[in-house]
């Protein structure tokens, strides 16, 4: 007993010593080099924008708000060394990141055992949220509701009579296919063709032929925006024609996918995304923002920019109102958000915070909402003319 | 007709993976090193096409006997100073020294290019042609063309020129052929520099229709490793053929399992050849 006494009082004196030694600063953990790279240059935009916002207006206990970047390299396991870094060398005491689901689901074990609060700003695995760690909110929402935003669109424009899965085979693509599969059962739509692909690949063109000859009505796709380039480029040499082609977002839903320099181009045209945010959401600050954007960096953002902007706002909101940097009082803080931002209304039930998903859709090079109808800016183009038909 | 396309998307993928495995052979079957810079140096040739297209606007399918060149050059250098102090020496020093070349050549394009993928974008890698019911991008189908063309070549040279005899002849045996009055030092180095310099051509015919980053190499190494055991350790027209049967064997598995799986099917392919037959489907059997 006393052994355990002596114990416990050792470990509260070493979280102490430790909860005194935290810096005033935020860590940011995010892909900004590597094969995500397009997407970390979006949450590099957003912080960039919201430090300066920040303190514009005083920062943050009448100190400048200060961030610390950590580059995982679009990699797991360099992401997970980001926090220990960030927390145990730079003694930030509060985390926002990282980009990828593969990476933010391996930093949170690492985040829990430092007892660190952590905001995730774009990850759509749900398997990130598993935990139920108290540490972990997420400002995005899931791959989950990214289904639902997708079915609930289809059962508008009609629901196709079968459907095809395609998706990486990472933490991302497998989340997306599994909670459209469930989706799809639900509403009675038979999946003809689930294919994982390995990323990277020089051709998919055998894949692509083998969901053709299923001839699925839909296609959905949850592909990062390399792959995602070369499956339009090669669904189009093998004349793969579905009436509609949706998306998870990601790789499909940033502007590199519609450039006809870095991405497919003219190929993207008419394809669906699940959105989480665009420049002409209806939401205070968006158009600003992504003018602001524009100016700055000479291209629109995509709703990874307006996330990360948002995450830093609502660690400053919360830091403000928790008065200290220590991380217990700035989770508390977290916790209580309930503000507007460019992002929409932020309020976490469990953790979670509840975001409307958006369906954007490509026309004539460029991504239009079309669905939820209080959103929306234009009708949707459908059925989807057959590759022979363009052009 | 399914069957014929995955094959014949296999095929052209295969091609290219055919002059890649070729390069690595040469080096393998003249110098019996195991050269675990290949693909770094496939890597090297992607971004001296990419800046070739970029800066100078030359276009990578006959940029690529530039860039072939430009390797074969640096190959030779890489040979002359560091390679043939380890010839002759144990695996194991000539294993450390290539994954040290390849080690400084992955950092050093990170260094200067930064880890970010790189593409271009030519109006022929966007085109689609048809052949009956078959259709396949006439970009592939170009490199591939090349690829072919440029292992034919390199066969004709290793059996009808003097220099190929003398490849030949280090090849079959490093004893005597300097008895014949041949420099084996000076025929190792031109091996290398041609084992570097397809890599490199093969780099520039995969730029169109793929990106490059410092790592983009790695993967075409380790499938170079099972097409040459698979090919026959040595044998160059073994690691063309070789190529090609990787390239439809992925297409098929593809087709008519997962894409996810190809990489599993590779290795199973690997580990199958030097379980039933080690000296590969064309090699001889070791002596």
């Amino acid at each position: 007993m006393r052994t355990r006494n002596l114990f416990t009082s050792v470990l509260l004196v070493a979280s102490l010593a430790q909860a005194q030694s935290y810096t005033a600063k935020v860590g940011v953990i995010s892909s900004f080099t590597g094969a995500e790279q397009a997407f970390g240059e979006q949450h590099e935009h957003g912080y960039t924008l919201a430090l300066e916002d920040i303190n514009a207006k005083g920062g943050v206990l009448g100190k400048p708000l200060e961030i610390v970047k950590y580059d995982d390299q679009s990699k797991s396991d360099v992401a997970v060394q980001g926090v220990s870094k960030l927390v145990d060398q730079d003694k930030v005491p509060v985390v926002i990141g990282a980009y990828t689901s593969q990476s933010t689901r391996a930093l949170v074990p690492a985040i829990m055992k430092r007892q660190i609060p952590l905001l995730i700003p774009t990850a759509v695995a749900d398997n990130v949220m598993e935990s139920k760690s108290p540490w972990v909110f997420r400002v995005c929402g899931g791959a989950n509701d990214y289904a639902q935003a997708t079915l609930d669109f289809l059962k508008v424009v009609g629901l196709p009579k079968s459907m095809a899965l395609i998706y990486e085979n990472t933490n991302f693509g497998q989340a997306s296919a599994g909670a459209m599969r469930v989706h799809a059962k639900e509403a009675g739509i038979p999946i003809v063709a689930d294919e994982a692909y390995a990323q990277g690949a020089p051709s998919y063109t055998a894949m692509l032929q083998k969901v053709k000859e299923k001839s699925p009505e839909a296609i959905y796709f949850a592909s990062y925006l390399l792959d995602a380039t070369q499956l339009m480029k090669q669904s189009r040499q093998v004349g793969l024609n579905p009436k509609i082609y949706t998306s998870a977002g990601t790789g499909f839903a940033v502007q590199a996918f519609i450039s006809p320099d870095k991405g497919a181009g003219k190929d993207a045209e008419y394809t669906f995304s699940a959105q989480q945010w665009m420049p002409e959401s209806k939401w205070p600050g968006s158009k600003e923002f992504a003018a602001r954007v524009k100016a700055r960096w000479g291209e629109d953002p995509s709703y990874h920019a307006a996330q990360a902007y948002a995450s830093l706002v609502i660690v400053a909101d919360a830091v403000k109102r928790a008065g200290k940097w220590d991380p217990q009082a700035i989770r508390d803080a977290i916790a209580q958000t309930q503000m507007m931002t460019i992002f929409g209304p932020i309020k976490f039930v469990n953790q979670q915070n509840q975001h409307p998903i958006l369906i954007t859709q490509v026309q004539k090079g460029a991504f239009v909402i079309v669905a939820p109808p209080d959103q929306a800016a234009a009708k949707w183009i459908l059925p989807t003319p057959p590759w022979s038909a363009r052009r | 007709m399914a069957t014929l396309q995955a094959i014949l998307n296999g095929l052209l993928v295969g091609g290219i993976y055919a002059l890649i495995a070729m390069g690595m052979a040469l080096v393998f079957g003249v110098m019996r090193l195991v050269n675990f810079a290949h693909g770094s140096f496939l890597m090297v040739g992607m971004y001296l096409a990419f800046f070739g297209y970029t800066l100078l606007r030359i276009n990578p399918y006959w940029g690529f006997v530039l860039v072939g060149g430009a390797l074969f050059l640096i190959g030779f250098g890489i040979y002359w100073l560091f390679i043939r102090r380890v010839m002759g020496q144990s695996d194991f020093l000539q294993i450390l020294l290539t994954e040290g070349i390849s080690l400084c050549l992955v950092g050093g394009a990170q260094l200067l290019f930064t880890g970010d993928y790189r593409s271009i974008s030519l109006p022929l890698a966007d085109r689609t042609a048809n052949a009956g019911a078959l259709n396949f991008n006439v970009a592939y189908a170009v490199s591939f063309a090349i690829a072919l063309l440029g292992a034919t070549c390199m066969y004709l040279y290793m059996r009808y020129t003097e220099m190929g005899r003398a490849i030949r002849a280090v090849a079959q045996n490093q004893g005597v052929a300097p008895l014949m009055g041949i420099r084996v030092g000076w025929v190792s180095g031109i091996s290398f520099a041609f084992g570097v310099a397809c890599a490199g051509a093969a780099g520039a015919l995969l730029l169109p229709v793929f990106y490059v980053n410092p790592t983009v190499g790695g993967p075409y190494n380790l499938k170079s490793f099972v097409i040459v055991v698979l090919g026959g350790m040595g044998s160059l027209e073994g690691a063309a053929l070789g190529g090609l049967l990787l390239g439809v064997t992925e297409g098929l598995t593809a087709y008519y399992w997962e894409d996810s799986y190809t990489q599993v099917v590779d290795f199973v392919v690997f580990l199958a050849v030097l379980l039933l037959r080690p000296q590969g489907l064309f090699g001889k059997k070791a002596p």
